[in-house]
């Protein structure tokens, strides 16, 4: 099998000269590369010193990548700052452009800066890359216990529209072996650091191909897509579920897996090229947080918080290697006051638009931002392009729905983690919508039960039984009404009480004649509403059983009245008559006794009747 | 980005208090229901007063309502 090198054979060829006058301008004093390899994800930070040799101001930079790496540009940013030495600088916007006269085969950018770079001025521009699928497995198949090796293929050369003067690059290994990589003059490899020049006037457009072969377990976690559902509750949350789909981008693995034997005894001899856990960092104060799947929580997670960050280690239900996939989802709550705002009017979300993961690559990323129901005019500022379209979810007492504004991204890496912002309008007014539904529901609980309590139900209304039922309802309710009498008159007994024992301590004799003359009044209203209702009673044919109960109630009420009548009388004469306290206990006691036996009975009475 | 103006958003009650606000509202409105019922069972159908049902509902049904709410909000389904 031929080592991949087509490819770069092809990019050869583009090698030609294409100075057009316009952009010979410019020279490139210094040009320094470093690329970092230690992940799957390919970094690459390009220091360039631009002098305007000509005599017009140039106002772009151009940058060139062949077409198989373009491809693979997930994030491409460029800093600037004119001057001697290196100062603060700012991010450039860059765009994409097809400049005349070029081969198709390159992909150009161009760099505007925020003023024109006039004759003899230096500018420091850094350019940072990040590539996803640049690093090719090779072997492109391997067994368990295989270390995976990979392939890194570029020019030694900066490859630039400029002429460069002086250059190198350097490229970072993970450590571990080197399998090989092209020897140029001055090319060096010292501990896992792998120089090239310094290289001298180079001609625009060099290209001039090197390949690195080396070692690289890292895991290569790549997530075919991630569903990131955002949801905002006003009630003092925010949401946050994640649906992964992890695949182990690396080499396949090829031959049986003995997981007993090798992968649990040496895991570190007998799998290296696997990975068994991801972290996750998620931010500060989260909470309630959870791991599962389709079958239900998975139990290997590991979590840790501190004041700003909380970090989460999570391991798959088997160990990953190449060709593997798995899907879980994560999911956990924020408090509102961290992510949300308000301002001028509005309210927004800023949060970050990628995945907590470290160091994983998203082919597909689609994040779901569900606002609660009720919000209007929805906005969305991103800090990079993305597909953008408008939902409704039905969730937990909705009744219209929540509207959700999805975000689509191709090729998400951590670079990609940046805030974006989601702009909505929302009254306080609609948090109220969800317990009033609440209220409401119980309330026509409520009702129901009214209604089944009001409605006759019966179907022949003219049953014996039925009418039998009638009527004992009607006595069920005079005895009620004369329950309320009896206990009427036990209050105006109580009322007589309190006035002697007023007297007792006042000897106010006036006042307790008024007392009693006042109950008596009220006795005789009481005995005259009584009246009807007794006769009701005894008229209907259902009380035979209540009869004779309410006809003992009445005498005894009767009688204990006359008794209280009769030793409330003679306490007062004898106040008046100005005796000693102890022979008016002596005098009444014997009364006193029986006012009492008959208050129990009268009392006891009214139970049984309460309880018909 | 946006401006310094920004003002954080927080709940119209705090957090913490739902546990405490749930099993106070609902334990008064299940009181209220219970006496709801008591009333129902107990009172002859024509001494019935509807007006006092009909109150004697609706408050229970407030507390009820929004008891079950803060119910919801304290064991983590955020409404």
């Amino acid at each position: 099998m031929a080592p991949p090198l087509r490819l770069a054979a092809l990019l050869v060829v583009v090698v030609a000269v294409f100075a057009s006058a316009a952009r010979a301008d410019l020279v490139i004093s210094r040009a320094d590369r470093k690329v970092d390899l230690t992940s799957h994800i390919v970094r690459v930070l390009t220091s360039l010193k631009v002098e305007n040799a000509g005599s017009e101001p140039v106002s772009k930079v151009l940058l060139a990548f062949p077409n198989i790496q373009a491809k693979n540009l997930a994030a491409i940013r460029a800093f600037g700052t004119e001057g001697k030495v290196k100062g603060l600088s700012s991010i450039l916007p860059i765009e994409i452009v097809e400049p005349s006269g070029v081969p198709p085969e390159l992909t150009f950018f161009s760099a505007s800066l925020h003023k024109p770079l006039t004759k003899g001025k230096i500018l420091h521009l850094d350019v940072l890359t990040v590539f996803t699928h640049f690093l090719q497995p090779f072997p492109e198949e391997i067994t368990q216990a295989d270390s995976q090796l990979v392939v890194f293929q570029d020019s030694s050369h900066y490859l630039s529209p400029y002429p460069v003067k002086v250059q190198t690059l350097s490229i970072r290994l993970p450590g571990g072996r080197v399998e090989s990589y092209t020897k140029y003059g001055n090319t060096k490899l010292v501990d896992s650091e792998l120089k090239y020049g310094p290289y001298e006037d180079v001609l625009p457009f060099s290209y001039n191909p090197i390949i690195v072969h080396f070692e690289n377990n890292n895991p290569f976690a790549v997530a075919k897509e991630l569903i990131r559902e955002i949801e905002i509750s006003h009630w003092g949350n925010v949401q946050i579920t994640e649906h992964y789909n992890i695949v182990h981008g690396g080499a396949r693995l090829k031959g049986e897996f003995s997981c007993r034997l090798d992968y649990q005894s040496r895991p570190y001899a007998r799998g290296v090229s696997s990975f068994r856990h991801l972290i996750a960092r998620l931010p500060a104060r989260a909470h309630s947080i959870y791991y599962r799947d389709e079958i239900g929580n998975i139990s290997t997670s590991h979590l840790w918080s501190d004041s700003k960050k909380t970090q989460l280690e999570i391991e798959p239900r088997f160990p990953l290697f190449g060709g593997w996939q798995t899907t879980f989802t994560i999911g956990y709550g924020l408090p509102l006051q961290d992510f949300v705002f308000s301002a001028d009017g509005k309210r927004f979300l800023n949060i970050t638009f990628g995945s907590p993961m470290e160091e994983i690559l998203i082919e597909k990323l689609i994040v779901k931002v569900v606002l609660p129901e009720g919000s209007k005019d929805i906005d969305v500022s991103a800090p990079f392009p993305t597909n953008q379209w408008q939902e409704v979810k039905y969730s937990h007492l909705d009744i219209a729905g929540r509207p959700v504004l999805v975000l689509e991204k191709p090729d998400v890496i951590p670079e990609h983690n940046l805030h974006f912002q989601v702009y909505y309008k929302f009254n306080n007014i609609s948090l109220l919508i969800e317990p009033m539904m609440l209220i409401t529901g119980f309330f026509l609980l409520f009702v129901a039960c009214i209604a089944y309590m009001h409605t006759d139900m019966s179907i022949s209304k003219n049953s014996p039984s039925y009418l039998a039922k009638l009527q004992w309802d009607e006595v069920q309710a005079t005895v009620q009404q004369i329950q309320g009498i009896f206990h009427q008159c036990l209050a105006v007994h109580d009322k007589l009480e309190t006035s002697l024992h007023d007297l007792s301590r006042s000897g106010d004799a006036k006042s307790c004649k008024a007392a009693r003359k006042a109950a008596d009044a009220q006795f005789k209203e009481l005995a005259k509403e009584l009246k009807p209702l007794l006769l009701s009673v005894q008229s209907s044919p259902q009380s035979y059983q209540i009869w004779p109960k309410l006809e003992d109630l009445v005498a005894k009420e009767r009688e204990m009245q006359e008794k209280l009548m009769a030793r409330h009388a003679t306490v007062v004469d004898s106040v008046e008559k100005k005796q000693r306290g102890q022979d008016i206990e002596n005098r009444i006691s014997s009364q006193q006794q029986k006012i009492a036996a008959l208050r129990q009975e009268v009392e006891s009475l009214l139970e049984y009747l309460s309880e018909i | 980005m946006f401006s310094q103006a920004a003002k954080a958003i927080s709940s119209p009650v705090p957090v913490e208090w739902y546990p405490t606000l749930a099993v106070v509202m609902v334990s008064v409105g299940l009181m209220l229901t219970a006496s709801f019922f008591i009333y129902e069972a107990t009172t002859s159908r024509r001494n019935r007063s509807l007006a006092k049902e009909i109150v004697t509902a609706s408050i229970a049904s407030v507390f009820l309502g929004f008891g079950s709410l803060f119910v919801l909000l304290a064991s983590g389904v955020y409404v």
